[in-house]
Order: structure tokens, then C-alpha cells, then sequence
């Protein structure tokens, strides 16, 4: 039987504004996540939040005897808060890995990541599979990192170390070009073709939506993660419902973002 | 441990037989198998699934939940498979254990009930109906069946009437005097009444200041509104005589004892499947313990010892 996980917190510090890095050890039988997996987590013996709150996966290593899970949040309530004060040594509990990652397609040409924000944290974890991947291959990389200013950017330090042509950008100019993620990409797309593309994305809504209408009718592949509010993490009690598109009838339809997510085709959602 | 063994956590709820008084709450365990990973299913008193309806439905638009202070607000809106899709995909998975499978039931009109309870009756491998009348009747402008002790009653009788299967009513506490309805219920042939459903709440975010919840209202669940489900479970039990089962914030075999101990024949877990998925697990073999400790051997000399 599957079963939630005790994990104690190796290091949780801030490493941004308001950005946090958490290093979980968990024991070896702890099962390698796909990048673009997530993991509910709550603080052991917490009765407040209530719900467990959904992480991504940011990464994962194995060593001899354990293994350690980093994740990368940003503070912006209740539970974020009350993780923000926890020291070494605290114990949380883990369920996961959970969700269907992304497909990690290494053969392609080229690979464009767009990361906005904490959506960075699903993004690094699939740019490290990608460089190992890309070792044997010969795709060129791109990431295209977006971050209200420079005290927001997150993720850069990681990045640096694997064979990425990074482009960043900021809303005030702080750091790098001025300008949303978004449309700096835009400016680049023609260098790009589409059967020899794979876009993956994670980052606010209004920033995915904005990638979706810029591909709407071109024919690039693109993986987005979404998030939604969860509660069980496990496809069970339909609450982290999200619009998808449905060819037959005209009537909208939902999937679960924890069970048939987080991550989805970009054309599949509907964007509003 | 040998001593164990001669426990005995067994109820009967009308023609049902548990092999403990631990079920999963509508909803809240999917359609059983989203849980098979983590619960070893034969273990559990009865599996309850999400509510079902003659079509499939959409349900309603994110965000659908808010957590508040110890609970939770959920406005899912009844999403479904759809009667049809639930005994050709699921029912077959869930024969493969050894439990009680509790098919959740509502609909729009009175007609849709009994269809939805006819479809289920001649399917193998349902135990008995849970009738959920906490759902608008689309006839009486919207009001929930479940808040009027005629509309209730009838509902009652129209699933009675098409199926030999135990009939469980699933009560609302969204209403002025609960005892009035499981008294219709119980005249109208109900074997069982649970309760309770979820309370309907609301939460405002004060930085948009629009509703948390797309749907504006939602159903609050979870350890907030346990003292109002152990409340009507005891006045409801004053009232009438078939077996009741108890819902509401059981988080843990404490919670789920408070409720036997006050006359519940069994109980439901909700939310906290959402928290542990092995919460079930987990508070049966509290009970056991709790029964062990206090020399029971039969939980039948513990349900119902309330003092007041
Ligand atoms: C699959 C998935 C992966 C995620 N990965 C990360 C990650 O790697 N790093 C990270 O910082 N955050 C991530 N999130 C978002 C994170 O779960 C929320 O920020 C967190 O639950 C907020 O908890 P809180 O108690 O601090 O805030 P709350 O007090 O619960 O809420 C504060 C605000 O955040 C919003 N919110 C709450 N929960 C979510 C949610 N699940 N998704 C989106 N908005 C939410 C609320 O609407 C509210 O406006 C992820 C979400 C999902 C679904
Ligand atoms: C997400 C969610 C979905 C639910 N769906 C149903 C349903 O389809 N039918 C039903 O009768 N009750 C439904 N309920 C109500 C529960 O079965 C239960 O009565 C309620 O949550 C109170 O129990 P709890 O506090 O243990 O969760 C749902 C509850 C939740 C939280
Ligand atoms: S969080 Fe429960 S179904 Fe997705």
C-alpha cells in the first residue's frame, strides 16, 4: 500500500523575496518523480491548515541509504506562512509523487521552457532530466524566465549550471530585458519550427493564457502545469476541476489537475 | 493478537450486514478506486460513492474549494459519471472486494430518482442506495428536496417502490427542524437515515472582494461542523426508531466513538480521507483499540451508552 511519507526538513530557507527553498529527506522507498509531479505536504501534528497544500516537484536526489526532495514556495498565506518559520529537523508528512508529469521529449530539436515566477520551480526540475537527456543529443535549449524584478527571480542559480540559452526578463527592467516572459519569447518564435519544437511552460494564469493565444493557430506543441486549489492530491474529490475543451458536444467539461494534470496540452484548456 | 480476534465490530443496517461501522462518505472517496493505492478496500464497513445521476454531469465552474477555518467549503456541484458510466467502468472494480458498495443516489425530479435507483438495483454488485435529498428540485423552484418533510417523504417512497435494496436517506442540515424530516422519511419506508450533509456556507476574499467560490456558496465540511452533526444525530435519534448513520468532521476514532457511543449504528469518513488517506483504516482500528481497552467485546454493547 502507498502511504504518506515522513520527511524531515534538511534545510528551509529564504532564497528570494518571500521565496522559500525546502530540502525534505525521505526514506529510499520514496519513488522518483517525473518532472512536472507535484507532492501534497503538511507539517506533522499540524491540525491547522487543515488540507495538505500542493508543491511541485523543484528536485530530487538519491543517495545510498535516502533521498532528498526540494521545493521551491512562495509565501502568500496561511499554510505558506506557517512552513516559512519551520526549522531543521521539523517533521512533515509528503503524499506523492502525484499527477502526470510532463512528457519529456529529449529528441526534439529544439526545447523552449517559459517560467514565470514559482512556476519555475516544476520547470527547473525538467530542464535537469533535459540536460541529462540532451547530453546524448544534440537539442539546443532555451529558457525564457520571467520574474516581477530582480529580487523575484528564482531558479538562476541552478539553471546557470546546465546547457541552457537563458533569456531573462523582468516587469520593471530591473533585471534583464523589461517586459513579460511572454513577449520577449514572441519576439524569437519565427527562429523556431514547429515540428522540431517542444514548448513546456508553468507559470501565473494570465501569463499562460497569453502564451496560449500567441500559439492558438500556429502548430508548436506546448506543455502547460496549471495549479488549482487541491484537497486530496489523488483524483478523488473533484475540487481542483479545470475547463477543457470538448470536441463533441458544445458543453464544457472539466478535468482534475491533481489526477489528469498538472500538466495538459496548451490548446486543451480553456482560457478565459 | 489473539485477544483481538474475538472482537466483534460487526452491524447490521436493516438487511446490511458491516463487517465494521466504518464507511466512506459520498463524495469525499471518489468512486473507490482512486483510493485502492492507499486503503486495502476489503478492510472497510462499506464504500460510498459519489452521488449519481441518470446523465453525467459537468458540475460547476473552479474554484470550487476554500479552506475556512477548520473546514472546508466545496461547491463540486455534483460532477459525475452518469448512472450508465458508473455500473459499466466502476461497479465492475469494486465487485473485486470484499466490502459493501453504497451507491449514492439524486436527481432533479422525483422520475429521475426512481431511474437512477431502478439502473442501480438491476446492476450486480450494489449493496443498498444512499438517496442524497439534499439536491434542488427543479419542480419546487430550486428548493432542496431534503427541506420539506413531504418532498422528502416522497422521494422516499418513489426509490422504495422501484427497489428491494436497504434505502438509506441521506439528510440535509440545512433546514429548521431535521427531526420533522426523519420522521417523514422513516413513515415513507426509509431502512436507514444518515446524516449530516454538508452545511451551506460562504467565504469572501476581501482583497477582490467577490466570493472564494466561483458558485459564490459551497457545502462546509470537515472537524467545524462536528457539534452540529452530533447534535441532530441525537435529536434525530430521540425521534425515530431505524438505525442512523453518522456524518460530519470525524477526523479520527475519538470523533467516530463520540458518534456510536451516542447511538450512531455506523459512520461515514468525509474530509478526512482528504487529510490521511488512510484516516478510515486508521479509525477502525482505533475503535478496536478503544473496545479492547474498555473490555467490549461486541460493538453492539457500545453503541448507544450515552448518558445524558
Ligand atoms: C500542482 C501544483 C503545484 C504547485 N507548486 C507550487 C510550487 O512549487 N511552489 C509554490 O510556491 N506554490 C505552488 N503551488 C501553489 C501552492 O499550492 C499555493 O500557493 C499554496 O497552496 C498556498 O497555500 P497558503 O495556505 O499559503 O495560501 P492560502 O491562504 O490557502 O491562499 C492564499 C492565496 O493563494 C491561492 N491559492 C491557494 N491554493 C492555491 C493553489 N493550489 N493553486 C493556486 N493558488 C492557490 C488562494 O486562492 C489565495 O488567493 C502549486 C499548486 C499546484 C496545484
Ligand atoms: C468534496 C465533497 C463532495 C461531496 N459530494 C457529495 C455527494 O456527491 N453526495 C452526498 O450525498 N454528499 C456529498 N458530500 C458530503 C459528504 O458525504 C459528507 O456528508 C460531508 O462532507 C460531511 O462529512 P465530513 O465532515 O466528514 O466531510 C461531499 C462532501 C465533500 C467535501
Ligand atoms: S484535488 Fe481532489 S480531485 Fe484533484
Amino acid at each position: 500500500m502507498k502511504n504518506v511519507y515522513i520527511g524531515e526538513i534538511l534545510r528551509n530557507e529564504e532564497i528570494a523575496q518571500d521565496c522559500f527553498l525546502m530540502r525534505v529527506a525521505l526514506h529510499v522507498s520514496f519513488i522518483d518523480p517525473r518532472p512536472g509531479q507535484f507532492v501534497m505536504l503538511r507539517v506533522s501534528g499540524l491540525a491547522e491548515p487543515l488540507l495538505s497544500r500542493p508543491f511541485s516537484v523543484c528536485s530530487f536526489e538519491r543517495q545510498n541509504r535516502s533521498c532528498s526532495l526540494d521545493l521551491f514556495y512562495h509565501v502568500i498565506g496561511r499554510g505558506t506562512q506557517i512552513l516559512a518559520g519551520l526549522l531543521k529537523g521539523t517533521q512533515v508528512e509528503i503524499l506523492g509523487p502525484l499527477g502526470r508529469g510532463f512528457e519529456v521529449a529529449g529528441h526534439k530539436k529544439n526545447i523552449v521552457l517559459l517560467g514565470g515566477g514559482m512556476g519555475m520551480a516544476p520547470l527547473i526540475y525538467l530542464a535537469m532530466q533535459l540536460n541529462k537527456d540532451a547530453c546524448s543529443s544534440s537539442s539546443a535549449m532555451y529558457f525564457y524566465l520571467g520574474a516581477q524584478n530582480a529580487e523575484a527571480v528564482i531558479g538562476l542559480e541552478q539553471l546557470k549550471k546546465l546547457s541552457f540559452t537563458i533569456f531573462t526578463c523582468t516587469d520593471d527592467g530591473s533585471m534583464g530585458e523589461k517586459g513579460l516572459v511572454t513577449q520577449i519569447f514572441l519576439k524569437d518564435l519565427k527562429k523556431f519550427v514547429p515540428g522540431e519544437t517542444m514548448i513546456y511552460a508553468c507559470g501565473p494564469k494570465p501569463m499562460l493564457s497569453a502564451l496560449a493565444k500567441i500559439l492558438q493557430k500556429t502548430k508548436y506543441p506546448c506543455q502547460v502545469s496549471l495549479e488549482e486549489r487541491m484537497a486530496c492530491g489523488i483524483g478523488a474529490c473533484l475540487g481542483c476541476a479545470v475547463a477543457v475543451k470538448r470536441s463533441k458536444k458544445s458543453s464544457l467539461a472539466y478535468k482534475r489537475v491533481c489526477a489528469d494534470g498538472p500538466v495538459f496540452d496548451i490548446n486543451e484548456i480553456v482560457w478565459k | 493478537m489473539a485477544e483481538t480476534k474475538s472482537i466483534s465490530m460487526s452491524v447490521k443496517i436493516g438487511t446490511l450486514k458491516l463487517k465494521n461501522p466504518v464507511m466512506t462518505a459520498s463524495g469525499t472517496f471518489g468512486y473507490g478506486g482512486e483510493y485502492a493505492d492507499y486503503v486495502d478496500l476489503n478492510k472497510l464497513g462499506a464504500i460510498v460513492v459519489k452521488g449519481l445521476s441518470l446523465k453525467p454531469r459537468a458540475g460547476n465552474p473552479p474554484p470550487r474549494i476554500m479552506e475556512t477555518p477548520s473546514g472546508m467549503l466545496n461547491a463540486v456541484g455534483l460532477q459525475n459519471i452518469g448512472v450508465h458510466t458508473f455500473i459499466e467502468e466502476k461497479l465492475p472494480i469494486l465487485r473485486k472486494y470484499d466490502t459493501n458498495v453504497i451507491a449514492n443516489i439524486y436527481g432533479e425530479t422525483y422520475d429521475e430518482y426512481k431511474k437512477v435507483a431502478q439502473k442501480l438495483t438491476s446492476a450486480k454488485g450494489v449493496h443498498a442506495l444512499e438517496v442524497n435529498i439534499s439536491c434542488p428540485n427543479v419542480r419546487k423552484g430550486g428548493l432542496s428536496f431534503g427541506a420539506d418533510p413531504k418532498s422528502a417523504a416522497a422521494v422516499t417512497r418513489k426509490v422504495k417502490e422501484v427497489t428491494g435494496l436497504p434505502v438509506i436517506v441521506k439528510l440535509t442540515p440545512n433546514v429548521t427542524d431535521i427531526t420533522a424530516i426523519a420522521a417523514a422519511v422513516e413513515k415513507a419506508g426509509a431502512d436507514a437515515i444518515s446524516l449530516i450533509n454538508t452545511l451551506t456556507g460562504m467565504s469572501v476574499d476581501i482583497f477582490t472582494r467577490r466570493p472564494h467560490l466561483k458558485n459564490v456558496t459551497g457545502g462546509l465540511s470537515g472537524p467545524a461542523i462536528k457539534p452540529v452533526a452530533l447534535r441532530m444525530v441525537w435529536q434525530v435519534l430521540q425521534k425515530i426508531s431505524i438505525p442512523v448513520i453518522g456524518i460530519g468532521g470525524i477526523m479520527n476514532a475519538e470523533d467516530a466513538l463520540e458518534f456510536l457511543i451516542l447511538g450512531a449504528k455506523a459512520v461515514q469518513i468525509g474530509t478526512a480521507n482528504f487529510i490521511n488517506p488512510q484516516a478510515t483504516i486508521e479509525i477502525i482500528a482505533g475503535i478496536e483499540r478503544y473496545m479492547e481497552l474498555n473490555g467490549i467485546k461486541n460493538i453492539s454493547k457500545l453503541i448507544g451508552t450515552f448518558r445524558s
